[in-house]
C-alpha cells in the first residue's frame, strides 16, 4: 500500500476502466497539469506523477512487484482495463510534485516503526547529523503527514489537503499523536533537484493503451471462449444423457432397432446450437414415432415416447 | 370339388380383405406387402376359384388374372425388399398414395398392352400362366430368405413373430405354385392317369388352402402384435 497525501483534489473515485488512459495522460500534459493520478486496485497501486505537464514519474507496487517508468504504466494500463480499480486525481505544487517523486523512488530505511515504541527525537537528531535528504511519512489509519528533508535540515511538512509544503508542523504532529501511529523514513541519494525526464516524450503512451487494449480484448475473448467451451461441454453432457436414457426406453419397448432409431433420429435433431429442450425434442418424438411404426403399434410407441418425455423432465 | 372351390374362395376373400385393411391402418412399408396379397385375391381366386363367376372363358380375363398374380407376388418382394433395407439403413421412403397409383397404372397399362394384341388364345395363356408361377416360386424362395434375414435383424422387436409367420406363408405359396409350375412344365394335364399328376394337383389344392389360411392368420396375428 503507498501511503500518499491527498491533495487537493480533482477527480476521486473515477473507474479507470471506463476511461481512455491515453487520452487522459494527453490532457494533463496540455494542460500543463501538477500533481498526481493515484490508482487503486485489488493487485496494487499505482500512481503518476506530474509536473507542469510533464510525466515524470510512474511507479506500480504492490506486495510482490515494484514497477517503475515504462512497465509501471504499461501495468497500471492492464489493471486499468479490468475494471476493478478506483482512479483518483490530486492537484499540488510543483515543489511537492517532485517530493512526492523522491518520496516513491527513495530508499525504505525504517518501515511501519510504531510511534509509541520509537524514539522520534533520536531519529530526528540522527537525519539531521547523517545529513540525510528524504522523507518521514507519519501515518495511522485516517490521516497521513510527511517532513521533507534535505541534507539534514527540514524542508517542511505536507499533509491531507494541503496542496504546498508548509512551515508548519502542526498538524503532522497532531498525527503522530494519533492512536497507533506509525511512521515510514525514506531516504534518497544523489541529486534530487535534478530535472526528471518526461515519460510521455520518449513513451509512445498511445501505443502503449492500444496494445494494454488488444491485450485485454484478447483475454476477455480467451475467457468466452472458454466459458462457451465450458457451456458447450455441459450441453453435449445433457445432450449425451438425454440420448442414452431414451436408448434404454427404445431398447426395452423396442429392441435393439429401437436404440439404433433413436441414434438416427438425435443425429437428425437441428439445436442450432441451442439447449435440448422438450419444444426442440417434440420433432424428435414426431419422427421417432412414425419410424417406430415400422416395428411396433401405437399403443408401445405412445407408452415409450411417454416414458422419454417424463424421463427427459427428470433429467431437466 | 366345386364346394372346395368356394371354400377356397372365401378364404382369400377373408385373407384379402385383412390385408387391404391392414394396407391402409399401418406404416407405408406395409402397404406394398399387403398390397401384393391382396392381388391375389383380385387376380386369381374370383377367376379361379368361382366358376360360376360369368366371364371366367373370357380369354382377357384370364390372362388379366396371370399378370395381376404376377404382379402381386413382384409387390410383395419389393415390400419385403424395402423392409430388409429399412432394417439395415433405417432409411424409409415413399407414400401409400404413391404405391396404390402404380399399381393401378401397372394394371391398366397391362390391360392396354393386351387389348393393342392379338385376343390370347390357349397357348399365350398357359405362357403367362407359366411366367406368373415361375415368378412365384423363385420369389417365394428368394423371400423366405429375406424374410429370415429380416427376422434376425429385428428379432427383440414386437413384430417380429410376424415375420416367422410369413415364412410359413411363403412355404405354403412355394408348394401351392411349385406344383402348380409341375404340371404346366410337364403337360401334367393332358397325362391324368399318372401319380406325378395326382399329387401334384393335392399339393396344389392343399398348398393353395394354406396359403390362403396362413396369410389371413398371418395378417390378422399381425394386426394383434401392431395395437
Amino acid at each position: 500500500m503507498i501511503l500518499l497525501p491527498r491533495g487537493n483534489p480533482v477527480k476521486e473515485n473515477i473507474n479507470p476502466g471506463k476511461v481512455n488512459l491515453a487520452d487522459a495522460l494527453g490532457k494533463m500534459r496540455q494542460g500543463k497539469f501538477t500533481g498526481y493520478m493515484r490508482f487503486d486496485f485489488p493487485e496494487g497501486t499505482g500512481v503518476f506523477i506530474y509536473q507542469e505537464g510533464r510525466l515524470i514519474s510512474s511507479l506500480f507496487e504492490n506486495e510482490r512487484e515494484h514497477l517503475i517508468a515504462y512497465d509501471g504504466i504499461s501495468r497500471t494500463f492492464d489493471e486499468s482495463l479490468n475494471g476493478n480499480g478506483k482512479l483518483n486525481i490530486y492537484r499540488l505544487s510543483t515543489e511537492l510534485a517532485h517530493s512526492i517523486h523522491t518520496l516513491l523512488h527513495g530508499e525504505v530505511l525504517h518501515k511501519g516503526q510504531d510511534l509509541q515504541l520509537i524514539d522520534i527525537k533520536s531519529l530526528l537528531i540522527r537525519m539531521r547529523e547523517e545529513k540525510r535528504s528524504g522523507c518521514l511519512r507519519i501515518y495511522s489509519k485516517e490521516h497521513i503527514a510527511l517532513i521533507f528533508y534535505r541534507d539534514g535540515s527540514p524542508l517542511g511538512f505536507f499533509h491531507d489537503g494541503s496542496t504546498d509544503i508548509e512551515t508548519t508542523a502542526d498538524s503532522s504532529m497532531s498525527v503522530a499523536k494519533e492512536p497507533g501511529a506509525k511512521v515510514d523514513v525514506l531516504v534518497t541519494r544523489g541529486d534530487g533537484e535534478k530535472s526528471l525526464a518526461d515519460l510521455m516524450e520518449t513513451a509512445d503512451i498511445t501505443g502503449m493503451w492500444g496494445a494494454a487494449v488488444a491485450e485485454r480484448q484478447r483475454q476477455r475473448e480467451e475467457q468466452e471462449n472458454a466459458a462457451s467451451k465450458t457451456q458447450e461441454t455441459k450441453e453435449s453432457d445433457r445432450r449425451q444423457r438425454t440420448q442414452e436414457l431414451f436408448q434404454s426406453f427404445a431398447m426395452a419397448h423396442l429392441g435393439k432397432i429401437g436404440s439404433l432409431l433413436v441414434d438416427k433420429e438425435f443425429d437428425k435433431l437441428k439445436l442450432n446450437g441451442g439447449q435440448i429442450s422438450e419444444s426442440a425434442l417434440d420433432d424428435f418424438y414426431t419422427k421417432l414415432g412414425k419410424s417406430a411404426r415400422m416395428v411396433a403399434g401405437p399403443s408401445k410407441i405412445d407408452k415409450m415416447l411417454e416414458e422419454m418425455k417424463k424421463g427427459f423432465k427428470g433429467l431437466s | 370339388m366345386e364346394m372346395f372351390q368356394v371354400v377356397l374362395g372365401f378364404f382369400w376373400l377373408v385373407a384379402g380383405c385383412v390385408s387391404f385393411y391392414f394396407s391402409i391402418g399401418n406404416a407405408r412399408v406395409w402397404t406394398s406387402i399387403a398390397v401384393g396379397f391382396f392381388l391375389i385375391l383380385v387376380g386369381e381366386i374370383i377367376p379361379g376359384a368361382l366358376p360360376f363367376l360369368p366371364g371366367l372363358n373370357n380369354p382377357y380375363v384370364l390372362a388379366m388374372g396371370h399378370i395381376i398374380g404376377t404382379l402381386a407376388i413382384l409387390m410383395m418382394s419389393y415390400g419385403f425388399q424395402e423392409y430388409y433395407v429399412f432394417t439395415r439403413t433405417l432409411d424409409f421412403e415413399g407414400s401409400k398414395l404413391h404405391v396404390y397409383l402404380t399399381v393401378v397404372g401397372v394394371i391398366v397399362a397391362s390391360l392396354v398392352f393386351l387389348l393393342i394384341n392379338p385376343t390370347p388364345d390357349e397357348g399365350v395363356l398357359r405362357v403367362i400362366r407359366i411366367v406368373e408361377n415361375t415368378n412365384w416360386v423363385f420369389l417365394s424362395l428368394i423371400n423366405i430368405d429375406l424374410i429370415r434375414k429380416i427376422h434376425l435383424n429385428i428379432k427383440d422387436t414386437p413384430i417380429s413373430n410376424g415375420f416367422l409367420a410369413f415364412m410359413v406363408v411363403f412355404a405354403c405359396i412355394f408348394l401351392w405354385k411349385g406344383s402348380q409350375l409341375y404340371m404346366d412344365v410337364f403337360s401334367l394335364d393332358t397325362k391324368q392317369h399318372l401319380i406325378n399328376y395326382t399329387i401334384s394337383h393335392y399339393a396344389n389344392l392343399v398348398g393353395n388352402l394354406l396359403a390362403s389360411l396362413s396369410v389371413g392368420g398371418t395378417f390378422l396375428y399381425l394386426g394383434k402384435l401392431l395395437r
